[in-house]
């Protein structure tokens, strides 16, 4: 083979295969980490709330629901806080908010509550079996399920401002 | 209105590199000393732009005028002005901005130094140079605009990203970082020049070599402090995790460092043509490369600032100046391919070559580990990361070989040389070896890697210092006081010794890098305030105090850890845990207590609301070193750059004699 054609064929074997798989690279989100849930039935649940009162998922068809998992020790979860409680007052009846204990105890829920105001149900979770089924491996963790009870998105990353909380309801034409 | 005028700067930028590049390229091709006048005006205008844009962004950072965009990603009112500064390069835009004032400063500097003795090549490098140029300004005009307007302006901004803002080493890190990956545009532009112009000529090469030693001395320090930066911040113990980000940063690294060495082989024997115009190219190329993956959200890392739209733009950045190289590289393959024969492998430059393919193979190996994750994501859906593992288990073996060469290249002569010569050169150093060896049984290395790094680098200190030196001595045999030999050889042959000093560097690294990683030990506890302790490698831990400090950004929960050694009570130190408002996880800053034999390094796991903290505390040896040794690298590096300073000789033979003396060193 004439060295100028080896060069180019060598070249091409080295060169087309890093673009294309960058390229292919590209189009994924390397922070995103997908939940096999998505485009499932969400795992139903009763779980009683800190006066003793059980909320079922299932009792819930017909809204849509966001389930979040927060703590009191969860920074980013105090900014969350008030984004909820913004969010609650706006949207009203046209979603529902759960929040699900992760890891904490009731007593420094209450006083943070007291504190701070409430939104939604805020859910006790014994033996974290919820955040087990749910597949939650931190804090704040995020869920938006249907009306119709199918998980649509996670995130797990922390609603900081309204704003954030309202864009990414849109995405799913959830907003106002 | 800042806003306007930056944007402007940067357009007319962009004109200037389209209209230079191929004015560069057209020159060369004629021959035409106008067009190369004219190229070398607009190089100037270029870089001039550069720094009248960088001078804008810093204005309004300096001056918070929230309406330009970037200072509304990055600035805050609430952060100090030394911040403020270097905030420049906190984030994606500026540091793209600052990229292209690095770029002009390195255009201005060819430009400039080497208006004689470059001329055959100068308008191509410039041309090759703009090119580059009409790319990043491209970036900066559009998919990175960081001079977008905002209106109306917000009042107050976020300031920058809290992990930068934690240490002083992030103000000098990236500055040095970029010193190193955009300097290589240099030697890269070189190189295709000399393809250009079908020749590899002696104007060619000394440009080359000075311009490729630069840009490598600060991708040296770049890394290194890169590497302090999250031994200092991040909290886990380690300087290096083989994170894309350090990848990136050590691929170019490696294929400059070979490329050094190449182009040494190749002024002394005019061989190894190919290897140093490749090793040049692949360089910039990995540099390239290397700011994709970090930079446009591909891999995750402390580096990538989320999905951003450059990403698309750098690859096919990179896709074209690939094909460019290699479709280069064939036009010219007849220039690359008139070496000599090889006298024989087992000489100095037989090192030299082995010295290539290690580095060569090293770099493959930690570029395939880099992108089979991206490349397992393309294929299967799901990214399946190689890990340290892999990287170590072949790093290791490839450094034990190039630790090695330090030891047997230089001693091995130049050329053909009869087998008594040889085994003399090669068996001279050998009982520094066993000296070594022994020396580190005593101070207890009992793995076969410490005591193979041991005998390792006695070996190539012996020969290292006993290279260097023998100047001095020949002078000294002569009746010269040791301080006058010792500046008279340094005056002649100044890169001899900075070789030798670099390596001097590289042994004293490797050795801290080996000392660090096989004595560490640890311990982790709870902690709580008047009981409890830790005590790890001689140090006995008590809590002293737990605070919580808020601050506008962030809450910082901070432990005071008593340290005693020996019953004696030795300060103590604070590691605390910062919480963001928008970050989940918590970020550690570390406490260290540094001294010349170890490093005492203390992090916080978690701190509870009723005062108990649990601590991790790890003892490494060493540590200083590796960042001295890097220092003494730099330094010699250095070192190179300088001109040897001939005797006073008739003029007829003192061009020979810088020649001997370039060529020696």
């Amino acid at each position: 083979m004439k060295p100028r054609v080896l060069v180019l064929a060598v070249g091409a074997l080295l060169t087309i295969p890093v673009i294309v798989f960058l390229a292919i690279g590209l189009r994924h989100d390397p922070h995103q980490i997908d939940s096999p849930l998505i485009g499932k039935p969400a795992p139903p649940f009763a779980l009683a709330d800190l006066e003793g009162n059980v909320v079922r998922l299932e009792d819930l068809r017909g809204t849509p629901v966001l389930l979040n998992f927060w703590a009191t020790y969860c920074v980013p979860c105090v900014a969350e806080h008030k984004t909820f409680m913004t969010g609650e007052r706006v949207l009203g009846e046209r979603l529902r908010l759960l929040g699900v204990i992760y890891h904490d105890e009731t007593s420094l829920i209450r006083r943070f509550l007291e504190q701070r105001g409430e939104w939604g149900r805020t859910l006790v979770d014994p033996g974290s079996q919820v955040a087990i089924a749910y597949g939650v491996y931190g804090v704040p963790e995020t869920y938006l399920i249907d009306a119709e009870g199918i998980v649509i998105d996670k995130i797990t990353w922390p609603l900081v401002t309204p704003e954030h909380l309202f864009a990414w309801l849109g995405q799913h034409g959830l907003a106002r | 209105m800042i806003s306007y005028l930056g944007q402007g700067l940067v357009l007319l930028a962009l004109v200037v590199c389209a209209v230079g590049a191929p004015v560069g390229f057209v020159a060369g091709a004629r021959r035409s000393p106008e067009g190369l006048r004219l190229a070398r005006g607009l190089a100037l205008a270029f870089a001039a732009l550069m720094v009248l844009a960088n001078l804008a962004m810093e204005w309004a950072l300096l001056t918070h005028d929230f309406s330009v965009k970037y200072v509304a990603l990055v600035g805050s009112t609430a952060t100090p002005t030394h911040i403020t500064i270097v905030s420049l390069w906190s984030s994606l835009e500026g540091s793209i901005l600052f990229w292209g004032l690095v770029l002009g400063l390195y255009t201005a500097g060819v430009a400039i130094l080497q208006r004689r003795g470059h001329e055959d090549y100068l308008a191509y490098t410039l041309g090759t140079i703009l090119a580059v140029g009409v790319f990043f300004t491209y970036l900066i005009a559009g998919p990175a605009d960081p001079f977008g307007l905002l209106d109306p302006a917000p009042a107050d901004g976020p300031g920058p990203n809290p992990l930068l803002q934690n240490h002083a080493l992030m103000i000098v890190h990236p500055p040095m970082l970029y010193l190193g990956y955009v300097g290589m545009t240099v030697p890269f532009a070189m190189a295709v020049a000399a393809l250009l112009r079908g020749q590899l000529g002696p104007t060619w090469l000394r440009p080359l070599r000075n311009w490729l030693l630069v840009p490598t001395a600060f991708l040296t320090m770049g890394v290194m402090l890169g590497g302090w930066w999250s031994y200092e911040v991040l909290g886990w113990g380690g300087y290096w995790a083989w994170d894309p980000v350090e990848n990136a940063s050590f691929l170019p690294w490696l294929t400059a460092i070979a490329a050094v060495h190449s182009a040494i082989v190749l002024q002394r024997r005019g061989t190894l043509k190919a290897w140093t115009v490749i090793l040049v190219m692949i360089t910039f190329l990995l540099t390239i490369l290397g700011t994709f993956l970090t930079r446009s959200g591909v891999v995750n890392s402390v580096h990538s600032f989320t999905q951003s739209p450059i990403g698309p733009v750098f690859l096919a950045f990179l896709g074209v100046a690939m094909i460019a190289v290699v479709v280069l590289l064939a036009m010219r393959v007849d220039t690359l391919t008139t070496e000599p024969a090889r006298e024989t492998l087992v000489a100095r430059e037989g090192a030299f070559l082995l010295n290539n393919l290690l580095f060569v193979a090293f770099m493959l190996t930690v570029l395939v580990g880099t992108l089979f994750p991206i490349a397992a994501e393309a294929v299967r859906g799901t990214k399946v990361s190689v890990g340290e593992p892999w990287f170590n288990r072949m790093s290791v073996p490839i450094s034990f070989g190039l630790l090695l060469l330090i030891g047997i290249g230089p001693a091995l002569p130049w050329g053909r040389s009869d087998g008594a010569a040889l085994r003399r050169a090669l068996l001279w150093p050998l009982p520094a070896a066993l000296a070594a060896l022994g020396l580190t049984w005593l101070l207890g290395g009992r793995a076969g890697p410490v005591l193979l790094t041991g005998a390792l680098a006695g070996y190539a200190l012996w020969v290292t210092v006993d290279h260097g030196l023998r100047p001095t001595r020949t002078r000294m045999k002569k009746g010269e006081g040791p301080a006058q030999a010792f500046g008279t050889s340094f005056r002649r042959a100044p890169r001899l010794i900075g070789g030798y000093l670099t390596h001097f560097g590289v042994i004293v690294t490797f050795v801290a890098i080996a000392v660090s990683s096989s004595f560490q030990t640890s311990g982790e506890g709870v902690l709580s305030l008047g009981s409890g302790s830790l005590a790890v490698g001689g140090y006995e831990l008590t809590l002293d105090d737990v605070g919580v400090v808020e601050e506008p950004h962030r809450t910082v929960r901070q432990a005071e850890v008593a340290v005693a050694r020996g019953g004696r009570t030795l300060g103590t130190l604070a590691p605390s845990l910062n919480h963001y408002d928008t970050q989940r996880e918590p970020i550690g800053t570390p406490a260290v207590r540094t001294s010349l034999t170890h490093d005492l390094y203390l992090t916080l796991m978690n701190v509870r609301g009723d005062g108990t903290v649990g601590l991790r505390a790890i003892v490494t040896p060493a540590v200083l070193w590796i960042w001295i040794g890097v220092f003494i690298m730099t330094a010699g590096t250095g070192l190179c750059l300088l001109s040897p300073r001939p005797a006073r000789v008739p003029a007829v033979s003192r061009a020979a004699a810088l020649d001997g003396a370039e060529a020696a060193s």
